[in-house]
């Protein structure tokens, strides 16, 4: 299955997006968590601070479906 | 053409007072912008924007006969002709008729609609409105 | 003046009353780009080294850059700055907000209070009229109420600074509170004003802001606002805020748990971002001038206490009072960020304050007689009510409790320092740097004590190995150059991190704004001339000075980890000394953490080494010279 992934700052380097400025496709088996995705293309969970899909905040254990556009959100300093 | 306004959305940072001034004046300074933010805190805990409604009372009220409204549907003001004396101020329903003592004619927002472009949260919305229905209303 | 500066400064002689209006000195702020820069000059030129910082001779400084209101990303700080009473140091706090942009719309760039007055006043500004009114009506108010009280009687459009109780009553880490949740909590500068008897600043103006070069940076600007309206970043930024970082910050070790015993908390689910949103936001809250939006403005509900309203918790208050504390519900943390900003107390150095008096319970440190047959257990909003009220009056412990965690350990001694979590006075952020050297050489080596804004690294150190110490030093020098000069500029930093801007682009709206044409490394120059210039000041007004002040809490070193994700990991005092003599090397430091005279006169302040000869504190020559250029950018390697 496709599911497209959207990074900014440093992570968008990591990402090498190719659809656009900040979108990668990313072709995967179906029932795998987000953090072995991640793994798969070569980015460590831990540089993900959680990601975001229609709105809502996922875990990283979140099982991606077909089509999903998600989100990647760096960890910075808060506050 | 109008802006509409979707209050709840507003988060009160003045980008819109912010472009209007340096779109009409060249200046930065949210006194002289022709919309207003207003904030209410700690109760409720809301802002809320207000513009120009295109109502016309303005127009209405103006004793020189200094604002009229234009094909895009804004009333603007005639700079030579307007004195300044604030008819409209008081006369405008949503308070966004504006003087400052820089000058002196008043300021209406004349929809250039930069503030639409600029807002992010989408509090103020471009807002096209059928050209038949505008002929109908002017 | 078309340079980004509004052309007034005011002194302000709080024992006369005398105000005096003087043109703005571009001359200085083209050396010190304002804020924190100007923050730093003034307060090293002008306070007697031996003034208390709660006394008459100390000054206190409001400054509101030369970016602030200028359409910029996030113009919107205002600076404070005052001999820090929690230090003994140069201090400086900003907050966002729109008292800054307004002082300038008001015709004022910078404000200086010297003296102590007589009776409780507030300052009235409504452009051209300045005054010091009485406010024997307002003194003893909280802080929140005071501004409601204050916009009731001035009006809508006022903009207003406060102090709560705290302040008034001397707590060293009392804040500044504005616009109904923004604060300038650090360093004590609450503590300061309150010293001053100025309960508030009230502000009011219609002027415009000249810039060199308006369509320049009107098209630089609205490009960038464009273009940051598409990056992905934006919509979870606006959701969030920085709440969102507590899972992480949980699930790579580094949150503080239980007063930073240990870096995992089991009820992380109840206290995070989802949580906020979902349980408390009334309504997203901006800063002038910015569209990310990250305040969230917040209810907390309680059954039996009556329902308030805040501003946050965001990253730091959401973990130094939720998880730090053993909070198990997001209304509990949200309460207890709203007692502190009502009392008029930083939510971080609260929080730290807190926590420390909880494991002191815990451990039997300080018991219930002495809390007024109250307990201090871990979790208890109750508790922790009670507690504050203690510390904000100075009732029985409260007292102890209220110079903040250094010196209510060393009142109660027993041990009891190894877990007072601070630096040089001023309580950690809400980050352990056990499993991230380089997150605790920031806390050890800032120039305001353990705050996270000067240089934060975990990242870095997670993607250098969180157990090496090697060459995290230059790293943090180099952050601690260009973190800072955000505050300098008086901007926020999120956009650059957050949203892709950078600095290069900060400089270019700069040089639009000022005419001054300089680049990054010039800008970072001048951050290094501040930061040296707080060290020397820094030394110049604490003769213990030197590598001793240097040190993080034993709890740094001694214990590791007990549990969670970085179980058994921790530093040992050989790794932190070794940190320490790179860090001082690659600042043109000697060993014992003096600068010396070659780099204070690289940096065009020798006068500073003279003062420290004096002192006989200046650094011994380093053999083979200082490094050419201090700090080195770090470039992310493979993830």
């Amino acid at each position: 299955m496709v599911i497209y992934l959207k990074a900014g700052g440093e992570l968008r380097s990591k990402l090498q997006p190719d659809v656009d400025h900040f979108t990668r496709r990313v072709e995967t088996e179906a029932g795998k968590p987000l953090s072995d995705i991640l793994i798969g293309i070569g980015i460590s969970p831990a540089f993900v601070a959680f990601a975001f899909k229609d709105g809502q905040l996922k875990r990283l254990d979140y099982t991606p479906s077909e089509g999903d556009i998600i989100t990647l959100q760096p960890p910075v300093s808060g506050g | 053409m109008r802006i509409k306004v979707n209050r709840d959305k507003c988060t009160g940072c003045r980008l819109c007072l912010q472009i209007c001034t340096i779109e009409h004046f060249r200046e930065i300074n949210p006194k002289k912008a022709a919309l207003r933010v207003e904030a209410k805190f700690p109760d409720p805990g809301k802002y809320r924007p207000f513009v120009c409604t295109q109502c016309g009372k303005c127009e209405e009220v103006c004793p020189e006969g200094a604002i009229s409204r234009v094909a895009s549907g804004a009333y603007i003001v005639d700079k030579d002709k307007c004195t300044n004396c604030g008819e409209c101020v008081p006369a405008c329903p949503v308070g966004v008729v504006f003087r400052h003592p820089d000058h002196d004619f008043v300021i209406i927002c004349d929809f250039c609609m930069l503030c639409t472009e600029l807002c992010n949260t989408g509090a103020l919305v471009k807002w096209e409105r059928a050209a038949s229905q505008e002929a109908k209303e002017a | 003046m078309a340079n980004g500066l509004a052309g007034t400064t005011l002194r302000i002689n709080l024992n006369t009353g005398d105000i005096r209006r003087l043109p703005t000195d571009e001359v200085l702020y083209r050396r010190w780009h304002g804020g924190r820069g100007i923050t730093a000059k003034i307060l090293y030129d002008e306070v007697p080294r031996d003034a208390d910082p709660l006394g008459p001779k100390n000054i206190f400084i409001v400054n509101a850059g030369i970016m602030s209101g200028c359409y910029i990303p996030a113009g919107s700080k205002v600076e404070f700055g005052s001999v820090s009473p929690l230090t003994n140091g140069p201090g400086d706090s900003n907050m966002g907000g729109h008292l800054g942009p307004t002082l300038k719309f008001a015709g004022y760039d910078l404000i200086i209070f010297e003296g102590v007055s007589p009776k409780p006043v507030y300052l009235f500004i409504d452009n051209e009229t300045i005054e010091l009114r009485d406010a024997s009506g307002y003194w003893g108010l909280k802080s929140l109420d005071c501004e409601k009280k204050l916009k009731d009687d001035l009006g809508e459009d006022f903009e207003i600074a406060t102090i709560g109780p705290a302040g008034e009553n001397g707590i060293l880490f009392s804040c500044i509170t504005h616009d109904f949740g923004r604060q300038a909590g650090r360093t004590g500068q609450g503590a300061v004003m309150g010293s001053k008897k100025l309960k508030a600043i009230a502000v009011r103006g219609n002027k415009s802001i000249q810039v060199k070069d308006l369509d320049s940076l009107e098209k630089q600007v609205t490009g960038i606002i464009l273009r940051t309206q598409k990056h992905p970043n934006m919509v979870p930024w606006q959701k969030y805020g920085t709440a969102f970082f507590i899972q992480w910050s949980n699930a790579n070790a580094v949150i503080p748990a239980y007063n930073f015993q240990t870096t995992f908390y089991e009820d992380i689910d109840k206290i995070d971002g989802d949580q906020l949103v979902e349980k408390c936001l009334i309504t997203d809250k901006a800063c002038f001038g910015c569209w990310m939006n990250c305040g969230k403005y917040t209810k907390a509900v309680i059954p039996g206490k009556p329902e308030v309203h805040l501003e946050g918790p965001e990253y730091e208050t959401g973990s130094l009072c939720g998880s730090n504390l053993g909070m198990k519900d997001i209304n509990h943390v949200a309460y207890i960020n709203w007692l502190l900003d009502n009392l008029g107390l930083d939510s971080m150095s609260g929080g730290g304050v807190i926590a420390f008096a909880m494991e002191c319970f815990q451990r039997g440190l300080i018991k219930e007689q002495d809390l007024e047959g109250h307990t201090l257990k871990w979790g208890s909003v109750d508790d922790v009510e009670h507690f504050l009220d203690m510390v904000a009056h100075r009732r029985g412990v409260g007292d102890w409790f209220a110079g903040g965690t250094k010196r209510a350990a060393a009142k109660i001694g027993r041990g009891s320092e190894k877990f007072a979590m601070q630096v040089k006075g001023q309580e950690m952020s809400g980050y352990d740097g056990r499993w991230a050297p380089g997150m605790l050489l920031s806390y050890m080596t800032a120039d305001i004590g353990a705050h996270h804004n000067r240089s934060w690294t975990i990242t870095v150190d997670m993607a250098e190995g969180r157990e090496r110490v090697e060459g995290r030093a230059k790293i943090v020098v180099y952050l601690q150059h260009i973190r800072p000069l955000f505050d300098t500029w008086c901007i926020c930093r999120l956009f650059w991190g957050e949203l892709d801007i950078t600095p290069e682009e900060i400089v270019e709206s700069l040089n639009h704004i000022t005419g001054w044409g300089i680049s990054v490394d010039q800008a970072l120059r001048t951050s290094e001339m501040i930061w040296n210039l707080n060290r020397c000041h820094y030394m110049e007004r604490n003769r213990d000075n030197g590598r001793a002040f240097d040190y993080p809490p034993a709890r740094a070193w001694e214990d590791k980890i007990p549990s969670g994700p970085g179980k058994g990991k921790g530093l040992s005092l050989a790794q932190i000394d070794q940190m320490l003599d790179e860090y001082y090397a690659a600042r043109g430091w000697d060993k014992k953490g003096n600068p010396t005279r070659e780099l204070l006169q690289d940096l065009g302040i020798d006068y500073a080494a003279d003062n420290l000869e004096k002192l006989g504190f200046l650094g011994e020559p380093i053999p083979g010279g200082i490094p050419p250029v201090r700090g080195e950018k770090y470039k992310p390697k493979a993830f």
